[in-house]
């Protein structure tokens, strides 16, 4: 099958272009280097071919392993006898930024015989501003085909799809002027270029600049960031909870019609507690994974995201981290999987896995019950200064606090004793103009990494989960969880948690909390013999108020939680998106030899204090 | 000895002339920042600089950028006349 390759510099409208001539639906945004992976779909008007979009480069001279991969893909794909044309994207609006790239691709065309046609893409918005370019001076002086489109409105697309549906013609191949010519000539010939045929950009500035002044602007740019991130995190915590319920709601519905109907009891167990529990457990964060991937969508699509991570990059700098990092953090807060997928916009590989390893210690939802039931259970239900302080409250702020300055200092740490393959890259951001978001390709987005965590996430959990039945069910068949092959195990780790102050029946409970952490309010209930304690936890509070649970042990269980990376669907994902099992592995391992060391170290102080 | 200001040295408003990049910029981010457009030669203006030490912004022909002091105090210039 016939192949036509699409490349284009960071931000030039790449995506939108591919969907709209696929059909299909890559991820689209206002924010350079959105494109990660190579995608590829049929030409919808000329479906015997494939059109394959390449990740977004400034240039073909990488200089970081990343781009690299990238450009090596690219030379290679040029090699292939299947590729029959290139066409290269640039931003009709910013030229210069576009053009070198452009040559250097003409370039390796030459090389290898290719024919390529330079699509100028939003010539919409220089025809809103009365600004024009030279397309015709332009392709005259690259020897090569120039068309002028929009990917946003169409214009220009049918020229597109009638050079596709035609067969390359060698004798309108550009004539190779570039062959030989260096990159340090190249550069100085797309200044030239861009001066010349580009249009005068000042307008399109004037513009930028004056919602700048407002976004970037000390007051004012730091409350409309504070109001801003309070939606988002509304967003992921609010918006998304109906949705979240209703989920939960109909497994619930289904599991209570489905399983009476079911006739051996084993089968039954298994439909109810392990299936549908197992399905529910990675279900419930579909709702927030898609609210938070389309509110992140529109803030990079408005061009507001870039100015978001210029605001945050000085702080996190002191940790390794850059202001790129910030979204996927904030977002982690409430779940670190969403987090994680929104650190695919970070380009320097070396910040990126620094940010992967933050992720995992924001005080995600999934902690609250555990923290909510250890702080009712320890730390006593009273108000001081007049009642304007509770200490249940302050312990809860200490506890999110922790988590979340312990991501910091780690990456702090790393970054500055760590040297690794991970290539650094500078803090040069692209601006790109500020827009009127599209809502179609946003929620189109939205859905597919809804999916893409349902389908690869969701065996992994699932096994899990079902691994954890079979322990807890077996030899026994449920009759009791402390005598089955959990049970035994929760024996036989007791050791290792009794440093701590725990018995084997909290190692059960901690055991079960890798595959969510919240399990662990509800394996301690199942134990304790309290019926829904993960919905009412009170009876569950007095029973523990009511054992010889000392108060270092609820501290280090607090802290336990806090650092250790608990949970198989953020590992799931962690693994599929850094590509790297062995840094899932390091820091699942190391998170929980941290959380075990801090953990011991609070028992022994706090036990040390009370005498 | 008069001390070369760089990039990072400018103002809101202020406009400069690329003069070269010191010996501690790595050779892969100035490749970078001439691909951008940072090229010696060149007039820049800086269009916002936040406050708290935060990354400036800069116009380089038609496109915006913005760069933290760890790439722009490498990056000398000469400052340009109002109307020039």
């Amino acid at each position: 099958m016939s192949k036509v390759i699409l490349i284009g510099s960071p931000n030039s409208g790449k995506s939108l272009l591919f969907n709209r001539l696929t059909g299909l639906s890559q991820k689209v945004a206002n924010f350079p280097g959105i494109t990660v992976d190579v995608g590829s779909g049929k030409l919808q008007a000329v479906p015997e071919k494939i059109l394959v979009d390449f990740p977004g480069t400034y240039s073909l001279q990488a200089i970081s392993a990343e781009e690299e991969v990238a450009v090596d893909y690219f030379e290679r794909a040029l090699e292939d006898p299947e590729v029959e044309q290139v066409l290269c994207l640039i931003d009709a609006t910013r030229l210069e930024k576009s053009l070198l790239f452009t040559l250097q691709v003409i370039r390796d065309c030459e090389r290898n015989g290719k024919q390529i046609t330079v699509l100028a893409n939003m010539i919409d918005v220089l025809d809103n501003h009365g600004l024009e370019l030279d397309v015709d001076g332009l392709s005259a002086a690259l020897y090569t085909r120039v068309l002028p489109i929009s990917a946003r409105s169409g214009k220009g697309l049918d020229a597109v799809t009638e050079l596709l549906a035609r067969r390359p013609d060698p004798a309108r191949a550009g004539r190779p002027h570039l062959m030989d010519t260096p990159d340090v000539i190249l550069r100085g010939e797309a200044h030239k270029l861009a001066h010349r045929f580009g249009p005068d950009g000042d307008v399109l500035i004037r513009t930028q600049t004056r919602l700048d002044n407002f976004f970037l602007h000390s007051f004012t740019g730091g409350v409309s960031f504070f109001l801003i991130m309070y939606l988002l995190f509304q967003s992921i915590f609010t918006w998304s909870a109906p949705a979240m319920d209703a989920v939960e709601g109909s497994l619930a519905w289904l599991a209570d019609a489905l399983v009476p109907l079911l006739g051996n009891q084993l089968v039954r167990d298994f439909t109810s507690d392990a299936l549908f529990s197992g399905i529910g457990a990675f279900l419930v964060f579909v709702p927030q994974i898609f609210v938070l991937t389309f509110v992140i969508g529109l803030l990079e699509d408005s061009g507001y995201m870039a100015r978001a991570a210029l605001i945050c990059h000085k702080p996190l700098r002191l940790f390794g981290l850059t202001g790129k990092s910030f979204i996927p953090m904030l977002s982690g807060v409430a779940c670190a999987i969403p987090g994680i997928y929104a650190a695919r916009a970070i380009d320097s590989p070396r910040k990126r896995m620094l940010t992967y390893m933050a992720i995992p210690l924001m005080p995600c939802s999934a902690r609250l019950p555990v923290y909510t039931l250890l702080i009712a259970a320890f730390i006593p239900a009273e108000t001081t200064l007049g009642g304007l302080f509770g200490w249940q409250g302050l312990a809860m702020f200490a506890i999110y606090f922790f988590g979340m300055m312990m991501g910091l200092v780690i990456t702090g740490l790393v970054s500055r004793t760590r040297e690794d393959h991970y290539t650094d890259l500078p803090f040069v951001l692209e601006l790109p103009p500020y827009r009127l978001p599209g809502i179609k390709p946003i929620v189109r987005n939205a859905w597919n990494r809804s999916k893409h965590f349902v389908t690869k996430a969701g065996k992994i959990i699932f096994a899990v989960t079902v691994l954890i039945w079979v322990l807890g069910y077996f030899p026994n068949y449920g009759a009791d969880l402390g005598e089955s092959w959990l049970g035994q195990l929760g024996h036989l780790v007791e050791p290792v948690f009794s440093p701590l102050g725990l018995d084997w029946r909290y190692g059960v409970a901690i055991f079960t909390s890798f595959a969510a952490r919240e399990v662990f309010v509800g394996t301690l209930g199942t134990i304790f013999g309290i019926e829904g304690a993960d919905e009412n936890m009170v009876p569950l509070v007095e029973h523990i108020q009511n054992s010889d649970l000392a108060l270092g042990s609820g501290l280090a269980l607090l802290v336990f939680f806090a650092i250790s990376l608990q949970c198989v669907s953020t590992l799931a994902i962690l693994a599929k998106e850094s590509e790297s099992r062995s840094l899932t592995l390091k820091m699942f391992v190391g998170y929980f030899l941290l959380a075990y060391t801090a953990a011991i170290a609070v028992y022994r102080v706090t036990e040390w204090i009370m005498g | 000895m008069a001390v070369i200001p760089s990039l990072w040295s400018l103002k809101a408003g202020d406009r400069c002339e690329i003069l070269g990049y010191d010996e501690a910029l790595a050779e892969k981010y100035r490749i970078r920042l001439m691909e951008f457009g940072f090229h010696p030669g060149e007039h820049v203006t800086c269009l916002q600089s936040p406050s708290f030490g935060a990354p400036k912004v800069y116009q380089v022909s038609n496109t915006v950028f913005s760069l933290d002091d760890e790439v722009a105090a490498h990056v000398s210039v000469r400052l340009s006349a109002v109307n020039e």
